[in-house]
């Protein structure tokens, strides 16, 4: 007896139904998680805002400003690109990292799920923060409607680069170890809390084409009034970064092993 | 015929100070073997944990104010020493409860005080260079004059020794590695952020440091402290009885739950 191989699905509606499977799978996957990630990304974030005010001592209200802006910025990186590419990491551990490619969807449709469920998981926990900080320091934020595309392009730029890491290196391990780096150098050698122009010439020029200041930036720009000059590049940034994320991840992805 | 029962004696029950030195280099030895791959990787990671404080937040401030500075760099010593007894320490036991290796180490012949003497010599041998590290980078970076009294070796055994036993008990006390590992995940952010260490206490608000009085952290910072500058803290004779009581009631704990059997 031969079985005749199902045609191949494909077309718009197929993709979307896809879509709307790997979402509800990802999702279920990690409800039991979700509430723990926003507990720990709002106390991370919130408590950020506190520390970086200890170690700075006393500020102007224009150093207040700037922590406090930049608080969601740090609440968006640690779970974009520490918590997704470790999800990845313990699949490889678990061994169950190639029943994730077995699922018979469009290999894009997975990957964009992942893109959509994180990138909104990172939402409740970053206006938490923010939150926290404005208490904090007392800063009166001009919201505009800029904010919709700063915060949809910086967390999908974060889950992008954490994706891309997750599936580019092969070994969890080291995975785990350049994410560890990541946040020590995110917290301590960037711009996010404080103005680029104390750092050094050459540090600042490295952050220029990082997407730690764009991050940073593009939020400050839609928060507040001024401190900004202009977010255009910072955008460029970000959207330069998403898409080498991406195709990063398309080649690691695609190819067959 | 009868059948004589076989007698085997017992050895005898060594004990006394000459079997426990012997012990405890056995057991030094054990751990510095059982180590020896991920060692060097530790000194170099508290190396860089501590020089990264020195470094970064130098970064932050367009001028370090000469104090600041010096509260920065000798923190940033006293983070690696404690960061290496109460992180990394139970973070290694832990592990050793994942891999299924955790009752193995004791059934080891050797008195469990030994194990526990070699364990703070193995952390002392992890974090001294990233103490030093740190200074001599603060130093350099800061254009700082330290003032080093003979008082740092009692301040830095002690300080070490306190937070490896508070490490040791909690992770032996605590059955489940997971809650270890998130616990001392936490402590981390605690030590880093919250407590006066890399930063004077004024900038903190009353209340959290009027609860440091109590917690070890800030004494452990002020021992240390008092032995590289001149002037900065005073009064750390009680800063060393705080730390006597924890490191007592560490060593309380770990005797209890080392000591039971199961």
């Amino acid at each position: 007896m031969t079985l005749a191989p199902s045609a191949v699905r494909s077309g718009a509606s197929y993709w979307w139904q896809s879509y709307v499977s790997m979402l509800r799978f990802d999702v279920t996957n990690l409800r039991t998680y979700l509430g723990f990630l926003l507990v720990v990304q709002t106390l991370m974030g919130g408590g950020m805002a506190y520390m970086y005010g200890f170690y700075l001592g006393e500020l102007p209200p224009v150093g207040q400003a700037y922590i406090a802006t930049g608080i969601p910025a740090l609440a968006l990186i640690p779970l974009g690109m520490v918590w997704v590419p470790s999800l990845i990491g313990q699949h490889k551990l678990r061994d169950t990292y190639d029943f994730l490619w077995s699922i018979p969807v469009p290999r894009i449709v997975s990957a964009a799920s992942v893109f959509t469920t994180f990138s909104i998981a990172a939402l409740p926990g970053m206006v938490a923060s923010l939150w926290i900080s404005t208490v904090r320091y007392d800063v009166e934020l001009s919201v505009s409607w800029l904010i919709v595309p700063a915060v949809a392009l910086s967390s999908l730029m974060a889950t992008s680069v954490g994706f891309g890491l997750g599936h580019v290196i092969s070994d969890p391990r080291v995975t785990n170890l350049v994410t560890n780096v990541l946040v020590f150098f995110v917290l301590l050698f960037s711009p996010i809390v404080i103005p680029i122009v104390v750092f050094p010439a050459w540090l600042a020029s490295l952050h220029r084409v990082l997407p730690f200041y764009a991050m940073a930036t593009v939020i400050r720009d839609a928060l507040t009034d001024g401190l900004v000059d202009s977010a255009t590049s910072a955008y460029v940034v970000l959207g330069a970064w998403t898409v080498g994320a991406w195709i990063a991840a398309a080649w690691v992805v695609g190819r067959r092993r | 015929m009868t059948q004589r029962p076989v007698v085997v004696a017992l050895p005898e029950k060594r004990t006394g100070a000459a079997n426990w030195v012997r012990a405890f280099r056995a057991m030094l030895r054990w751990e510095i073997t059982g180590f020896r791959l991920l060692l060097p990787l530790m000194v170099v990671v508290q190396f860089l944990f501590g020089a990264g404080f020195v470094l970064g937040i130098g970064l932050f401030l367009t001028e370090m104010p000469p104090r600041s500075a010096l509260f920065l760099t000798t923190g940033a010593g006293v983070i690696t020493l404690i960061v290496v007894g109460l992180v990394l320490g139970p973070q290694l036991i832990a592990n050793q409860r994942q891999q299924g290796i955790y009752d193995f180490i004791w059934s080891l012949p050797v008195p469990r005080s030994t194990a526990a003497a070699a364990w703070v010599v193995l952390s002392m041998i992890i974090a001294v260079p990233g103490l030093i590290g740190a200074l001599a980078l603060g130093v350099w970076r800061f254009d700082l004059d330290l003032v080093i009294s003979w008082e740092i070796v009692p301040a830095v055994t002690v300080t070490l020794a306190t937070a490896t036993i508070l490490g040791y008990a909690m992770a032996h006390a605590i059955p489940n590695p997971d809650v270890t590992q998130i616990l001392s995940q936490i402590l981390i952010f605690v030590v880093v952020g919250f407590a006066p260490i890399n930063f004077p206490p004024e900038n903190l608000p009353a209340w959290l440091a009027e609860l440091h009085e109590f917690l070890p952290f800030t004494h452990m910072a002020r021992v240390v402290r008092s032995a590289l500058t001149d002037g900065l803290v005073t009064d750390v004779g009680i800063s060393y009885l705080v730390l006597g009581v924890w490191a007592g009631v560490g060593s309380g704990v770990a005797i209890f739950v080392l000591g039971r059997r199961r």
